[in-house]
């Protein structure tokens, strides 16, 4: 059996643990520059705040209702979800943390033990020592662990925690289920399913298998009807590292000018090759992608997106950003306004043994440049985030003379909460 | 002997130091490898709960005669149960605040936030009030001298 872990509206439950007078009232978190809202509480969903609504639009919308609105905290999300799985380490033999907000169990050995009721003395524990709400989905495998969460979060009555253990608990959560909450069925394919009339993730399951293969022609969409009948095929491997890494942001202000694009660009290089690092993965491809802002009809549109192959895949921070600058040197054309630009390594797999290609040029300085990538990370690591950079990730010192600035004072963050878990000038206050 | 106090060595990581393997010998053997135990460690030993275990700032001067000052750190477990008597961590009014719990006048329909401070009064909570226990202090720290 497969176990998912998943912390309902994470950010918000995260900015409640100390905010608790924020308990039940209409909460949201924005994304990077307090762009637009990516993260709602319950209370905050049923006034009808979508997901992805820009914030000054927000205002626009509920001008009089009261909500509670924090800019992202990454710093304080990734403790407080850090515990959480901690936790879990404790309770479970085996565990895959999936992404902040979710991490999948594999409970094989644990037969003796009453499922339902280990998950919700884990929602117990969880809530009581972080003060963070977790849904716990278990099932055969991991797509029905994913429908079974679904319904933990949205009933009161499984008191945090669904199993799917007989094929009538499976057969009837999955004639509930609507297709596009299936996880692997992205928006792409439910556009597709409702051609061929299927709704529920019952109507996808119960076709013939010949008929999904003839239609979808994809690996995963078949992938994803075995497990809905039941089958274990997703790998464990797949949920270790990411396929692809993306950083990217919204800007406060709208940009002109290519020197400061290329900062920003140069800094989401730097995030994805640290986390190529983190996971001991590699690159082969590198797409920077650059767009002006949608919302401002009155401006001129312009939207573009290009990608590289590098000739050996790498985590190197200098190739990454190098590369990134060069995609962005294309991208870019004067006379708009840029709003938003983003990184993205594609290609990712395991980082060693990589075989250098006969035509790098650079294949000798492979090895001092992934030494001086170990020392950066660890002082980074150890002194702070952004103790060492490049020159090309600084930014031009506010009072406009010289470079220094560095990329966590230039986002925005208005309504951004303290840290009082990694900071000893932001411990809570006990008057 | 009377007013004295024993002296422990002890050591501040969250590092686990590799033990040596026992039986495995490379040169003369050490007499003292039979008798190894890990140091002292106060992360290790004194934090039950690390998931649970969150760290706060002493304001002001209400628990002063608990023995808790103005700037002492408060080590404090959320998943401890709050017990009569125990100094715990409250949430009241949109703040923290530090006091001793007082279950004693549970029948008669209402708890008590104890200072510790004649000028200070007691706070009452009732049904109505919003209040949560949010942790119980298992530990304060006290500064004698500054690095």
């Amino acid at each position: 059996m497969y176990g998912i872990i998943d912390c309902d509206n994470c950010y918000v439950s995260c900015e409640r643990v100390f905010r608790p007078d924020l308990e039940g009232k209409p909460v949201v978190v924005l994304s990077n520059n307090d762009g637009c809202v990516v993260a709602r509480s319950n209370e905050a969903k049923q006034l009808g705040i979508k997901a992805g609504v820009p914030y000054f639009k927000l205002q626009e919308q509920f001008p009089n209702e009261k909500i509670a609105v924090f800019s992202s905290n990454y710093e304080l999300y990734a403790e407080l979800t850090g515990r959480v799985v901690s936790i879990i380490r404790k309770e479970a033999p085996e565990y895959f943390r999936y992404s902040i907000d979710e991490c999948f169990v594999y409970l094989d050995g644990m037969e003796r033990i009453d499922l339902k009721e280990w998950g919700e003395n884990l929602h117990r524990r969880v809530l009581r020592s972080v003060g963070m709400p977790v849904s716990i989905g278990i099932a055969p495998n991991k797509t029905l662990a994913k429908v079974a969460s679904h319904f933990a979060k949205h009933y009161p009555g499984y008191r945090h925690c669904c199993l799917m253990d007989t094929d009538q608990k499976r057969i009837k959560a999955l004639k509930l289920t609507s297709i596009d909450d299936v996880w692997g069925i992205g928006r792409r394919y439910t556009a597709r399913m409702h051609e061929h009339g299927i709704q529920t993730a019952f109507d996808f399951a119960s076709r013939p298998q010949s008929w999904v293969r003839a239609i979808f022609r994809n690996i995963v969409v078949e992938r994803t009807w075995r497990e809905l009948n039941g089958q274990d095929c997703v790998p464990n491997e797949e949920l270790a590292a990411k396929k692809s890494i993306c950083t990217s942001r919204s800007f406060s202000t709208m940009i002109t000018d290519p020197d400061e694009l290329r900062t920003h660009v140069s800094n989401y290089a730097v995030r994805c090759a640290e986390k190529l690092r983190q996971q001991g993965s590699v690159a082969s491809i590198v797409a920077v992608f650059l767009n002006t802002n949608p919302f401002r009809e009155d401006l001129p549109q312009y939207w573009n997106f290009r990608e590289q192959r590098l000739i050996t895949p790498t985590a190197t921070t200098t190739t990454i950003v190098q590369t990134a600058g060069n995609l962005l040197e294309q991208l870019y054309r004067p006379g708009y306004k840029y709003k938003k630009a983003g990184v993205i390594v594609m290609g990712v797999g395991p980082g060693s043994p990589v075989q250098p290609d006969l035509f790098d040029t650079n294949a000798e300085q492979f090895q001092r440049m992934r030494r001086l990538d170990a020392v950066i990370d660890r002082i980074n690591r150890v002194q702070g985030t952004e103790t060492i950079v490049l020159g090309a990730q600084q930014y031009t010192n506010k009072d406009g003379v010289g470079k220094a600035d560095v990329f966590a004072n230039a986002i925005k963050h208005d309504y951004r909460s303290p840290n009082p878990t990694t900071r000893w000038t932001d411990i809570i206050r006990l008057k | 002997m009377p007013g004295s106090i024993n002296i422990l060595p002890s050591e501040f990581t969250q590092d686990q130091p590799l033990m040596l393997a026992p039986g495995i010998k490379a040169g003369f053997p050490s007499p003292a490898t039979d008798y190894m135990r890990d140091s002292l460690d106060f992360n290790r030993d004194l934090i039950r709960n690390p998931e649970a275990t969150f760290f706060g700032r002493v304001v002001g001067d209400s628990m002063i005669g608990a023995g808790l000052d103005d700037g002492d750190l408060a080590v404090i477990d959320r998943s401890l149960e709050a017990n009569n008597g125990d100094i715990i961590v409250a949430y009241i009014n949109n703040e923290f605040t530090i006091k001793t719990l007082d279950l004693s006048h549970r029948s008669q329909g209402y708890i008590q936030l104890l200072p510790a401070n004649p000028a200070y009064k007691p706070i009452r909570i009732t049904d109505t009030d919003s209040f949560m226990v949010w942790g119980v202090v298992v530990y304060t720290i006290k500064t004698w001298r500054k690095y």
